[in-house]
């Protein structure tokens, strides 16, 4: 027994790393695509993959946006992440494009991140400063930008030009390369470090000198920046303001987060395992309604599939601390 | 020296490793003994206590609790404390005290059974069983029902460690108990602990003080990589043979 | 006096405070708001609100969170409309559903605390699988109606005997001094508080978590199929989204009454306080003429200003 787990301690291998950032994730995520691949050839032909990306990537979008917050730790969380993406589009499609007729994407695409930008530091400054526990934070201007959202936009309107709509088309990597690209600058930062050594111990981080509210708050802006990101990629997608659409994210992506291995209690996991978790909960609707499943059996499986995928990489945890204790 | 009616107890190492290839080594405690734990920290001391309080499953080897009869092989920590063994932690605040509760309910969550009466818990039960060890520990806290965190560390202690005498233990297993702990308070809980082992309780305390373990305890067993190093008790204990033995020299 | 200030049961009489003012506001701004009507009306929905929230109350006290609770609410909802459609006697269809939902609960806190896993995700993974398996079952038309009996429970129009309240209202006050009483004599109570406050300590000090998170959430799950039956007799017929609501007003009305979400403080008293305060917000913005829309968007921003006020937590600096 013994022998065997210090072999395997020693020749960390790829498969082994991936397993231990994002947990079970993978694994579902390479069983998932063999099996949509398959089943279903052409809907997954190089060919289609902008379209195919275009109609993951609001979900992606929302999961990626969800990590930051939840790094930061201490029940750190944002469920305004999918209400701010409504926001972000009922403004952009009934506002400026609609009714001020601006539809450059030199004003759009600032205008979006500004606009999540801004929410993400209210909620920041809620939750770090004013110190209102995250979730019930979050949750106020979760109902406060849902009943804005559907006050400005009473039903579903409007068109979108022509350059946006390409988002969910053949440019649909675009933004989710740009979230990555604004991630991979924030960890060249030291800011990184302060971040995952506020959500895995935020005394300690305190105690060596990191300004946690500070942390904290940058974390929701994060957030919001990323939720605004997200917020185009639904428009783009929909290709109009739907105040309806967007809220129903806010859970899905916090599941996906889970799957994707990244610790609810913060400090631990990135935004990559959280995009595999969300490509995984696209690929299993994606594979269920190939099927011809009702959509109430998808909601079984998907909630099921939630559960085992989170219980397997707890016990993988597990095995893993035993093993290491030996 | 038994108190009459309790028939001698003690707890029993036989054969335990504390970690992978370290030498087994065995060890009892007797019934009125105070056995000190001492070594670097980390060097396997902390380990045996809670290998004996069944926190730990031993590596090899097992721990064996009898009072007086057949003995019982520790399996697990609700068992050891079934068979009369107590353990108090060392990090007062990450693994003692319930900040948001009351002196009261921290005083009596390990032993709440014994309060119920037609189901609820007798308050008045509670506040007689608490005033007895109120007095018995002098524990400075005028108002019982005041939250846990009011109370300087000492007291802290001091109800900590009346949660657990209310258990009537047979063996009592102290991690560092008077860390953090003022003069005069240590001086009460070294009364204290005298006094139980004179009722026949056996004591065994891990600390980092060397004066005190030296100047309370019957035995002290050092401990050094893992292993039992040295035991030193009689003439041979005192503070620079302790340290010696926790550097690894032998006499 | 900062310990003081800071303490459950200050913020519980916060909460009180508010719904009084509240009350007052409503009566001075809004015509009709202190009629008898009215009152009825928001007792009605604050108690249903707050027979939702008894297992929020008891999750976040743990120091866990119930996000489960609407989908159990429509699961209760539907299955007892259905069944008791089909003919079956409603004591033995209560039976059925309450057994299944302690069943449900159980598996939440059965897993969160067996692998040591956020009952968030824990919690909503449970949950969309209930809400599924319904959906299945009533392939998405449940029907059924609630029996007299029920109905007449929670009407508004209802009475006990002289007294011009439903028996929801007499049966809801007692359950509430029963909770009371569980949580603050009986070893159930005091170790919930305990294991919320300090869960490593918990282990130590013999009590089994796992048995509690099982018990904990059993119990959640039960009170939100009780609110599902009685929303069943409210509403008269079933619908599987009844519970959605509930999903951030529980979490909403538990704060505001004062129970911290990191666990080991609160009491009930002050989620019915908290439901009460919500019930008013909502009848008073109605009341003053707003949207639906705009209700929920100023509802959002009194919770953000009702919680800054007195249900803040400690800066990362005192907790060292």
């Amino acid at each position: 027994m013994t022998a065997v787990t210090d072999s395997t301690a020693r020749r960390p291998g790829i498969v082994w790393l991936m397993w231990r950032r994002t947990g079970f994730a993978p694994l579902l995520l390479l069983v998932l695509l063999v099996l949509n691949v398959v089943l279903n050839p052409v809907r997954f032909a190089p060919g289609n993959w902008g379209t195919l990306i275009g109609l993951a990537a609001p979900l992606i979008g929302a999961a990626l946006a969800s990590t930051p917050a939840i790094l930061g730790g201490r029940g750190g969380i944002d469920v305004s992440v999918g209400p701010l993406m409504g926001f972000v589009n009922a403004i952009v499609v009934k506002v400026m494009i609609t009714e001020l007729g601006m539809s450059s994407p030199f004003v759009i695409v600032p205008a979006a991140l500004l606009i999540g930008a801004a929410v993400g530091a209210v909620n920041g400054f809620l939750a770090a400063y004013v110190r209102i526990q995250p979730i019930v934070a979050t949750l106020g201007t979760y109902l406060v930008l849902v009943g804005v959202t559907l006050t400005i936009l009473p039903s579903p309107m409007g068109s979108v030009p022509a350059w946006l709509k390409l988002f969910s088309g053949s440019l649909s990597i675009v933004p989710l390369a740009a979230i990555f690209l604004i991630w991979w600058g924030i960890r060249r930062l030291p800011y990184y470090d302060h971040l995952m050594a506020t959500g895995s111990d935020d005394r300690a981080a305190y105690t060596a000198g990191v300004d946690v509210p500070l942390v904290r708050f940058l974390s929701y802006v994060v957030t919001g920046v990323f939720a605004g990101i997200a917020g185009l990629m639904l428009t783009a997608l929909i290709g109009s303001a739907d105040g309806n659409i967007a809220p129903t994210y806010t859970l899905i992506a916090i599941s996906a987060v889970a799957l994707g291995g990244v610790s609810l209690a913060g400090g631990r996991g990135g935004l990559l395992g959280a995009a595999i978790g969300a490509i995984c909960i696209f690929l299993i609707q994606s594979v269920l309604t190939l099927f011809n499943v009702s959509t109430f059996v998808l909601q079984i499986a998907y909630g099921a599939i939630l559960v085992i995928a989170i219980c397997l990489t707890a016990i993988q945890d597990r095995i893993e601390k035993r093993a290491r204790q030996r | 020296m038994a108190e009459a009616g309790r028939p001698s107890a003690e707890l029993r190492a036989a054969g335990l490793a504390l970690a992978a290839g370290k030498a087994p080594f065995s060890e009892t405690v007797q019934a009125g003994e105070i056995v000190g734990l001492s070594g670097l920290d980390g060097h396997g001391q902390e380990r045996f206590l809670e290998t004996l309080a069944g926190l730990h499953p031993p590596r090899s080897g097992e721990v064996v609790v009898s009072d007086g009869g057949a003995g019982a092989r520790v399996e697990g920590f609700r068992q050891a404390v079934r068979h009369g063994i107590a353990y108090l932690p060392r990090d007062r605040r990450a693994t003692g005290i319930f900040p948001a509760l009351s002196i009261l309910d921290n005083f009596a969550i390990a032993t709440i059974g014994r309060d119920v009466r037609g189901g609820l818990i007798s308050r008045r039960s509670r506040r007689e069983r608490y005033q007895k060890f109120h007095r018995q520990l002098s524990i400075v806290a005028p108002n019982p029902r005041a939250p846990i965190t009011a109370l300087s560390g000492g007291n802290q202690q001091k109800v900590l460690l009346a949660r657990w005498l209310a258990h009537d233990p047979r063996f009592l297993l102290l991690n560092d108990p008077t860390r953090g702990v003022d003069i005069a308070t240590r001086q009460t809980l070294y009364g204290v602990f005298r006094e139980l082992a004179r009722e026949g309780v056996a004591l065994v305390i891990l600390s980092s003080e060397i004066e005190e373990i030296v100047t309370l305890c019957d035995r002290v067993l050092v401990f050094r990589e893992n292993e039992l190093f040295a035991t030193l008790s009689g003439q041979a204990l005192d503070s620079d043979r302790v340290i010696a033995a926790m550097f690894g020299k032998r006499q | 006096m900062r310990v003081h200030l800071n303490s459950t049961g200050a913020r519980v009489a916060g909460a009180i405070l508010i719904a009084v003012l509240l009350f007052l506001a409503g009566s001075a701004l809004i015509e009709g708001y202190s009629s008898a009507f009215s009152i009825r009306a928001m007792l009605v929905l604050a108690c249903l609100l707050a027979v939702a929230c008894v297992g929020q109350t008891l999750t976040i006290i743990i120091g866990g969170i119930d996000l489960s609770i609407p989908f159990v609410i429509g699961f209760a909802n539907v299955v007892a409309a259905q069944l008791y459609g089909d003919g079956m006697n409603f004591v033995l269809v209560c039976a059925i559903v309450g057994v299944l939902a302690l069943g449900i609960g159980a598996l939440n806190g059965a897993i969160s605390a067996g692998l040591n896993l956020h009952p968030l995700i824990v919690t909503l993974g449970i949950g969309t699988i209930v809400q599924g398996a319904v959906l299945v079952w009533t392939r998405g038309f449940p029907s059924g109606s609630a029996p007299e009996a029920v109905t007449k429970f929670v009407s508004i129009g209802g009475s006990v005997g002289p007294i011009p309240v439903p028996w929801l209202i007499p049966a809801f006050i007692a359950l509430s001094v029963v909770i009371i009483v569980v949580l603050n004599r009986t070893p159930y109570g005091r170790r919930l508080f305990a294991l919320g406050s300090n869960p490593r300590a918990a282990a130590l000090a013999l009590i089994n978590p796992l048995r509690m998170w099982i018990v904990t959430f059993a119990l959640s799950a039960f009170f939100a199929a009780v609110a599902g039956v009685l929303l069943l007799g409210f509403t008269g017929s079933a619908y599987g989204d009844v519970g959605q609501p509930y999903l951030f007003q529980t979490i909403a009305a538990v704060v505001i009454g004062g129970t911290a979400l990191v666990g080991g403080r609160g009491s009930f008293l002050g989620t019915v306080a908290g439901a009460v305060v919500l019930t008013q917000i909502n009848t008073l913005l109605i009341g003053l003429g707003l949207q639906p829309s705009l209700v929920q968007a100023a509802l959002g921003l009194v919770i953000i200003v009702l919680v800054s006020l007195y249900g803040r937590e400690a800066h990362v600096r005192a907790t060292i």
